[in-house]
């Protein structure tokens, strides 16, 4: 330990300069950190995408038989085919050539309709994105206020209500509270038109967003809730804040800056999980209010075993879910510096005295 | 200071965990009973049709005419019992593997966890749509599915439990007086997991019922025919305006089941971690 | 440097900055109903004063400062008594108006620097969150950019005044060390500039160096700036040492109050008397320790009247009148022109006072009930030193460490935690091994006993060999296990919480395939008859046998932990660090349980600790460990009174010297080869 150095800005003592942006992005999110994160994400890329290749094997029967779908399956068309499929080639070689044509954006033709896969996820994909999207505004404007007031008011009358809430909506099936919400708004006060994408503008696909979006969104929003009471606290017991407490920093600023801050961690891994669920809960809510958006398309090529339909959308959907933990893995390390050294984490000191 | 007050000491009986343990208890009574108590419940009046409640009724009919209250009561069976299976399986699972990886540590422990953080991150609803539409395999395959796609939760849980337990005192003087590695796992680290393993597994129960339901909604579940709180929905949706109460009662019914065992699954993590701090 | 207190000349400054009466503090329990945690507690701190709270843990020290700053921990409450600072109540105000008073009137420093400073902001901001608007680099300051700069220079000020460099205000607490975390944690607590500060046990967390640096930092801190200090410590030694006046609490009430020269060699209760007599002296072995009989009473099983009177040897039916008061002594006049009063809380002073030597430190008080049970008819002991016994100890030792070597290693970080140790630590005999945290002691004592692999190297337990980079295997284990046992620091984690503790011994017992007897019945009485042998012998009630963890003390607990040990009969009892989470009334009992225990066993044991009194208490050898190297080993009073290693030297160096007035020597500069302290 240096000896303590006479109080007063001695020259030894002038404060350093703020270094630039760029050196503290770098210093906050090291090259090596990224790097192998993107890397991390690749190996999973991988593994999913052989399981969804993997999917046309699971459908019982002859996979040619399951390509062929409803047409008769007569010799020469089998072999057609197994031909055009590749299907005699040795599997890691079947599964390479899918995955070059795949991202090329080639992810062959629908069995059921006979139309290009990448025109029919095209048509429908727009649809899908403005649900999942309002929905998730939902449920963060829910989600992370509700939490944030539960977890200050532990264990009194306002957490227990959020808390209530949060149980029923997490109870809820999608499409249960589809219905209740259609019945209610739709039947019984007329205010929000019930199914269909609506036709025309923007305006018009906004009102019939409402409902589905809104029953989306809460679907999720429970978790949100619960994720981010836990966080606030587990924070607010923390000594840190009854210290920055009892030096008199305001409360609302100890509230914000400590505790907060605490729980950016948590709760963006919570967020990274719900887009998760988003994407399920899609497939629920188009059912329900009859939007033709891919959740629908989904479930009907499964239902009609429309293998090369539901490999396409079970790709972008790994890719989607990939894209979220990534992001979440990147921002992690900006919200905790000791994450940055993930690595080099210091070994347990198991020395230490009278605790 | 160390303020230590034996757990039941501080566990308040609330009138919420009692209404709660009888709803769970009248629910365990349809879903093992309910059809040995109404044995009557699929017959059918097509010339009644779909009517609204009255007339022997409580709830009304359906469109072929069969009594909503006695399906709603019939149908616990089908949900509940693969919920259940779902919840207990993964319960099962993901022992095994938390306390085996937890425990032995090194390579076991680096597979599990890297096989637990690849499932954690899937839609499991979304997956079983797929593998059990595609697998044609219907409900057996979907509670499959789920079992898996369920397990890894369990796996994390058991797993940063025994790590918690594994490095204390108690366990490592276990093990200096010479008893073997099972019997450390198995009558050291474990009863003081049990807990919350219980917990988790009446959650892990009630997003069971819902994710079960969603998929005999989207008819991925159980076969038609069946009584299933889901099915049941999926046909009756149409009914809205006929009679809301067909397609209101086994939503509520679901939303009950799961409410009940959420809750119950709250206390008890409440009442465990009560105990701890 | 060293500062040295002003004495008992006490304040000069008139008028008072805190003012404590009568403050009762209640915990609300779930089913028991309130109880009564602090019980009329008084003190009194005058500006530009440094007081000391000792007491034990459960004595409510900290809860008495919690309450003083308005920060209780949910669950308990103040019930009662006045808190006055610079003369206005405070305990009415509108919580708004006391975080206001937080910070420039009050300000906390609490124990722990690993947890205090708040992990994902940096040393800096944490210091600038503090700073008072309208003071220099506060907020007032207009235009954000001169703002900005302004505060950087206050904060780089800030860390010059506890002595850190400025580039510190950019770094990440987790990139600092226990020490310098504490100093910016202090930084932090004075960014307001409170007339009054409090520490918490501002040095219990940190080695011996850092206590005595951050001791002296704040003294210094506190003159210069003359603020009033309130110094928490369940040790007597560091209030002493830092202290003008010192205030001793047990079971939520002030038993005495004086000055450390006073208090240390007149002590005017029994409490402190025993305390003073309890801890061991680095400087002489003691035949016992005089160890206060009991435990601190949990808050609602605390005796009508004094609380101590249930284990004070003067206890007499007065101490049951309710009402504990602080007064002044029957003997001693008052000096008034020096502003205090000796005052003590015993109401059998007068009697007890007329005895020689009854209160005076080291006391022979009557030695704890328990600890007496332990069998003292065996065989004369073994005298320590006595060269005849150590030839004739067996010719095995009870452990042999020959060049044992073990890296950690963590991604890129690698940690020697055992350079080449070689000990050898002989058949019935007590060798301590001390060394600061972090200097390997520990991870030597879990080789010793399986827990931990090494790298390379010989181990031998009793002649069972052990094999270098690999966990013994389950045979090896069982041979080992009837060798070496093990007892460790945190009693709270050492049992079972869900067994009994019949359970637990039947299990021990079991293990060692020692239960005698043909039939299961007989087997059972065998049990049973052993289990009742070994709680006596380590001074339990026979009742306990039934009970769990979670029904015990610290300190039973501890002694079950020993029983469980000493059940297998090892040749070789480890123990890491046992009484370092005990009181030092209770570890004063345990250390002379282990003694008769030994004594009369004859087991050899290799005792891990910090503290060098409790080594000279127990050991007949020392070996110091320091980063990972034994530095210096043989007798006891050899390496404790003529140290050859300069970090021996170092260690005896910064204990706390006895009181104010006797300054120990200040820490010198470190010798040629010697590494700084992280």
């Amino acid at each position: 330990m240096t000896p303590p150095r006479s109080p007063g800005p001695g020259p030894a003592n002038r404060p350093a300069p703020q270094r630039p942006w760029h050196v503290r992005l770098g210093a906050a999110l090291p090259l090596r950190y990224v790097l192998r994160r993107l890397a991390g994400t690749a190996g999973l890329l991988a593994v999913l995408s052989a399981a969804v290749f993997a999917l046309l094997r699971v459908a019982p029967g002859d996979p040619a038989r399951t390509l062929l779908g409803t047409r008769s399956a007569t010799p020469q068309a089998l072999a057609a085919v197994r031909a055009d499929h590749h299907l005699d080639d040795p599997v890691a070689e079947q599964y390479g050539r899918w995955l070059a044509d795949a991202l090329h954006g080639r992810l062959g033709t629908s069995i059921r309709t006979g139309q290009d896969v990448t025109a029919v996820l095209g048509d429908r994909l727009a649809l899908s994105a403005q649900l999942v999207l309002l929905g998730f505004a939902v449920a963060v404007a829910l989600g992370l206020p509700l939490g944030v007031l539960a977890g200050l008011r532990a264990r009194r009358p306002a957490d227990r209500a959020v808390q209530s809430l949060a149980v029923v909506t997490l109870s809820t099936p999608v499409f249960a509270g589809g219905l209740v919400l259609i019945y209610v708004f739709s039947l019984m006060l007329g205010w929000l038109p019930a199914y269909g994408p609506g036709s025309g503008g923007g305006g018009d696909r906004l009102l019939h967003l409402v409902l589905p979006a809104a029953t989306l969104g809460l679907s999720v929003t429970a978790v949100l809730v619960k994720l981010t009471r836990a966080a606030v606290v587990r924070e607010l017991a923390r000594e840190h804040v009854t210290f920055a407490l009892a030096r008199g920093i305001p409360t609302r600023r100890v509230l914000i800056r400590y505790v907060l801050r605490g729980t950016v961690v948590p709760v963006s891994t919570g967020i990274g999980l719900v887009l998760a669920y988003l994407l399920a809960g899609t497939v629920m809510v188009e059912q329900v209010f009859a939007l033709p958006g891919l959740g629908q398309l989904l479930v009907g090529s499964v239902t009609f075993k429309d293998v090369p339909v539901v490999q396409a959308e079970a790709l972008l959907i790994a890719a989607l879910v990939c894209l979220a933990n990534l992001t979440t893995d990147l921002v992690h390390p900006l919200a905790d510096p000791r994450l940055r050294t993930a690595a080099a984490t210091a070994p347990a000191d198991r020395d230490k005295g009278q605790a | 200071m160390t303020p230590r007050t034996p757990f039941r000491a501080r566990r308040i009986p609330g009138v919420l965990t009692f209404v709660c343990g009888s709803l769970a208890l009248i629910l365990g009574v349809a879903a093992v009973a309910g059809q040995w108590i109404l044995p009557h419940w699929d017959r059918q009046n097509l010339l009644t049709g779909a009517a609204m409640p009255g007339g022997g009724h409580p709830l009304g009919t359906d469109e072929l005419g069969r009594d909503i209250a006695q399906m709603v009561v019939a149908g616990a069976r089908s949900t509940l019992s693969g919920a259940a299976v779902v919840a207990v399986g993964s319960m099962l699972v993901g022992n095994v593997l938390g306390v085996t990886a937890g425990y032995l540590g090194g390579l076991t422990d680096m597979f599990v966890r890297r096989w637990a953080d690849l499932l954690l991150a899937l839609p499991a609803l979304l997956v079983t749509i797929v593998v059990a539409g595609i697998g044609g395999g219907g409900y057996a395959l979907a509670v499959a599915v789920l079992v898996v796609l369920t397990s890894p939760g369990d796996v994390r849980l058991v797993r940063a439990a025994v790590l918690e337990q594994r490095h204390r005192a108690y366990v490592e003087a276990a093990e200096t007086l010479g008893l073997s590695r099972t019997t450390v796992m198995v009558r050291h680290i474990w009863p003081n997991v049990l807990p919350v393993v219980v917990a988790n597994t009446l959650l892990n129960f009630a997003g069971s019922v819902v994710a079960l339901s969603s998929l005999s909604f989207l008819g991925l579940g159980v076969p038609p025919g069946a009584p299933d709180w889901g099915r049941m929905l999926s046909e009756n949706r149409t009914l809205l305006y006929d009679n809301p109460s067909a397609a209101l009662a086994p939503a509520v019914a679901i939303i009950v089941s799961a409410v009940v065992l959420n809750l119950l699954g709250d206390r008890l993590f409440e009442a465990f971690s009560d105990r701890r701090s | 440097m060293y500062v040295p207190a002003r004495g008992p000349g006490g304040p000069t400054t008139p008028g008072t900055l805190l003012e404590v009466t009568g403050l009762r503090v209640v915990a609300d329990g779930a089913l028991s109903g309130p109880e009564v945690v602090l019980d009329g507690v008084d003190l009194r701190v005058a500006p530009g004063e440094c007081i000391g709270v000792v007491g034990e843990s459960g004595s409510g020290k900290s809860l008495a400062v919690r309450a003083v700053v308005g920060l209780l921990p949910d669950g308990t409450r103040t019930d009662g008594g006045s808190v006055r600072l610079r003369d206005q109540e405070i305990l009415d105000l509108p919580p708004a108006a006391r975080q206001a008073r937080r910070g420039r009137g009050v300000a906390l420093l609490m124990q722990n620097p690993f947890t205090m400073l708040h992990p994902q902001l940096t040393c800096g901001s944490q210091i600038a969150d503090g700073l008072r608007p309208g003071a220099p680099g506060g907020p007032a300051v207009s235009g954000r950019r001169v703002r900005r700069a302004a505060e950087r220079a206050e904060v780089a000020r800030r860390l010059a005044e506890v002595g850190l460099a400025p580039e510190t205000a950019d770094r990440y607490p987790h990139e600092l060390s226990g020490g310098m975390r504490q100093r910016v944690a202090v930084a932090a607590a004075l960014a307001g500039d409170p007339d009054l500060l409090i520490a918490d046990e501002p040095t219990t967390a940190l080695d011996a160096a850092n206590q005595r640096a951050v001791l002296g930092l704040l003294r210094r801190l506190q003159a210069g700036r003359g603020m009033g200090l309130v110094l928490i410590t369940h040790d007597l030694r560091v209030a002493f040492s830092a202290c003008d006046r010192v205030y001793v609490l047990y079971a939520g009430a002030v038993l005495e109050q004086g000055s450390p020269a006073e208090l240390e060699s007149d002590p005017r209760h029994p409490y402190t008397a025993g305390l003073l007599a309890a801890e061991p002296s680095v400087h002489e072995r003691l035949p016992r320790l005089p160890a206060i009989a009991g435990s601190v009473p949990a808050p609602g099983r605390r005796p009508d009247g004094c609380p101590f009177a249930d284990r004070c040897p003067h206890a007499a039916p007065v101490c049951a009148t309710p009402g504990v008061l602080l007064r002044p002594l029957p003997h001693v006049p008052a000096p008034a022109a020096e502003g205090h009063q000796r005052l003590s809380a015993c109401v059998r002073l007068a009697e007890i006072a007329d005895r020689p030597g009854a209160l005076k430190g080291g006391a022979p008080l009557p030695a704890a009930g328990p600890a007496k049970a332990a069998p003292a008819d065996g065989a004369p002991a073994p005298v320590s030193g006595d060269p005849a016994v150590r030839t004739a100890a067996a010719p095995v030792p009870a452990l042999l460490l020959e060049g044992v070597y073990r890296t950690f290693r963590s991604g890129a970080v690698r940690q020697a935690a055992a350079r080449g140790v070689s000990l050898t630590v002989p058949q019935g005999r007590v060798t301590a091994l001390v060394g600061e945290s972090g200097s390997g002691k520990t991870t030597l004592a879990r080789i010793a006993v399986g827990l931990e692999t090494f790298d390379e190297g010989r181990v031998e337990v009793g002649g069972v060999a052990l094999a270098p980079g690999r966990r013994p295997g389950h045979g090896e284990r069982v041979r080992l296990a009837g060798q070496a046992q093990i007892v460790f620091q945190d009693p709270y984690s050492s049992l079972p919480p869900l067994r009994t503790v019949e359970a637990t011994m039947r299990e021990a017992l079991a293990a060692a395939g020692q239960i005698r007897g043909a039939s299961r019945r007989e087997r059972a009485e065998w049990t049973r008859d052993r289990i009742g042998e070994l709680l006596t012998q380590t001074g339990l009630p026979a009742g306990c046998a039934t009970r769990r963890p979670a029904a015990l003390s610290g300190g039973e607990r501890q002694r079950v932990a020993v029983a469980r040990a000493l059940a297998v009969r090892p040749r070789l009892l480890v123990c890491d660090e046992v009484v370092s989470a005990l009181d030092v009334s209770v570890q004063a009992q345990l250390l002379n349980l282990l003694t008769d225990l030994q004594r009369a066993e004859g087991f050899a044991v290799l005792f891990i600790t910090h503290d060098l009194g409790v080594a000279r208490q127990i050991a007949d050898e020392v070996a110091v460990m320091y980063r990972g190297e034994l530095v210096e080993q043989g007798a006891a009073a050899d390496v404790l009174d003529r140290p050859r290693h300069a970090w021996t030297r170092r260690m005896l160096a910064a204990l706390p010297p006895a009181a104010v007035g006797r300054p120990g020597p200040a820490i010198g500069p470190l010798g040629p080869g010697e590494q700084p302290l992280q």
